[in-house]
């Protein structure tokens, strides 16, 4: 019994990312393809998201441009193509604050954004930090900031500190602080709704890019490998990623990295029109499927 | 084609515009801790304080820029950023009337996004800093 159906819906990608971005210590070994993905969460009679990509009035031209960012796709279209429209989500959870995956919050209007309280405050107080520290705002839109603060106006930003059980039912949201931001997060989905569940998943924002991060090289013999960018600690990087591997009981391919190209060789997917993949990993009882 | 003398004042400039953005971000940032209810969302934040020695430092350099013919157009919406931004600083001294600060921060943001597509050189944001933005294109 599925409560929810669960899709990875790519927006976008760079054909050729560095694989040392994604992969620590994985210098000078070529690229791969990095998708730009969100996560579509349907059941109970709700519809939520995980993350929203980035907003291409603003960046899209030089994403498109200078760094090779392609296929970009408005939500209205993406999600059209699982038969739902924007103003349908009533719920986002935000892994990060990061430009390409809260950069989209005004297309969502009816929607509200969950974001750990710590990922605001520290960006802040960073802010406040000279500017030889500025690597440290690495990835922030200061239009994100502005439409932040009226989505904290209407009541539809809500400032999780900590962990927290069943903002949905099934749904949980833990932190991962200083690891890849100050207060990244990310979300499990117990899809059989039991407290003790045998059907989580997790979709863990950019704490990890792809399986290398959450088994290392030789899946025979596992090991941890963090992301290729940290704010946090390397350290906390790894120990957050045992945490995740424990709660889908060890199965990594349960743990969903949304830059990861190769989900579409363990899950059912498809291709749309415009180029772009939907990736379709569990089906709500009585749910139709969005690929094939 | 940017002339030379345009190129210096792109040089010149670029600290200017990215400290007036990064005031417009602070405050921004102070404002979004204010309306979601943090306890962090005070006057008392440091990030004020920064934010005001910064603004000084953007509007000296702001009086010391020479624009060039090509320059003017980005010269004049830097100069309606640091107006704007400079009223919303002034608002936050006297408490943290969301309103009152966020509707002059907006328009001056809005200046400096102008500013950015006005010549190159001035990003919105660091891309090349960015964690999901590969490498440039040659």
């Amino acid at each position: 019994m599925n409560a929810y159906s669960l899709w990875v819906m790519e927006y976008a990608a760079v054909p050729n990312y560095p694989q040392s971005g994604l992969i620590y210590g994985m210098h000078n070994q070529g690229t791969r393809k990095l998708p730009y993905c969100y996560i579509v969460i349907k059941g109970h009679g709700k519809l939520a998201m995980v993350d929203v990509g980035y907003n291409h009035k603003a960046h899209g031209e030089v994403l498109a441009n200078t760094y090779g960012v392609r296929g970009w796709r408005a939500p209205k279209e993406v999600l059209a193509e699982i038969g739902i429209q924007p103003a349908d989500i009533s719920t986002i959870f935000i892994t990060h604050a990061h430009f390409d995956h809260m950069g989209n919050i005004e297309d969502f209007p009816n929607a509200t954004f969950y974001l750990q309280e710590r990922e605001l405050s520290k960006w802040v107080w960073t802010m406040s930090l000279e500017r030889r520290f500025r690597w440290l705002m690495l990835g922030i839109d200061p239009a994100d900031i502005l439409r932040a603060v009226d989505l904290a106006r209407q009541g539809r930003l809500v400032c999780v500190d900590g962990d927290r059980e069943n903002v949905l039912p099934g749904i949980d949201l833990h932190p991962a602080f200083d690891t890849h931001t100050w207060g990244s997060m990310y979300v499990t989905v117990r899809n059989d709704l039991a407290a003790n569940s045998q059907s989580s998943w997790v979709f863990c924002g950019d704490l990890a890019y792809g399986y290398e991060n959450l088994r290392g090289h030789d899946p025979e013999d596992p090991e941890y490998i963090p992301v290729g960018l940290a704010t946090g600690s390397q350290f906390n990087l790894i120990m957050t990623t045992e945490r995740m591997v424990k709660s889908v009981g060890g199965d990594v391919h349960r743990v969903i990295p949304p830059h990861e190209e190769r989900l579409k060789d363990l899950f059912p997917s498809r291709i749309t029109k415009a180029g772009l993949r939907i990736t379709e990993l569990a089906l709500a009882d009585g749910e139709k499927s969005q690929v094939v | 084609m940017i002339n030379d003398a345009t190129a210096k004042y792109i040089v010149e400039n670029k600290n200017c515009f990215e400290d007036l953005k990064q005031v417009a971000s602070q405050l921004a940032g102070l404002l979004v801790l204010a309306a979601a209810g943090s306890k962090e969302g005070s006057p008392d934040h440091p990030v004020l304080g920064a934010a005001r020695e910064l603004y000084r430092e953007a509007n000296d350099a702001l009086r010391r820029a020479r624009p060039t013919d090509q320059a003017c157009k980005h010269h004049a919406h830097l100069t309606r950023a640091a107006a704007s931004i400079g009223i919303a600083l002034k608002e936050a001294g006297g408490g943290l009337n969301i309103d009152a600060i966020l509707i002059p921060l907006r328009a001056g943001y809005t200046e400096l996004e102008r500013a950015a597509d006005a010549l190159p050189g001035f990003e919105k944001i660091a891309y090349r800093r960015a964690c999901c933005v590969g490498a440039r294109i040659q």
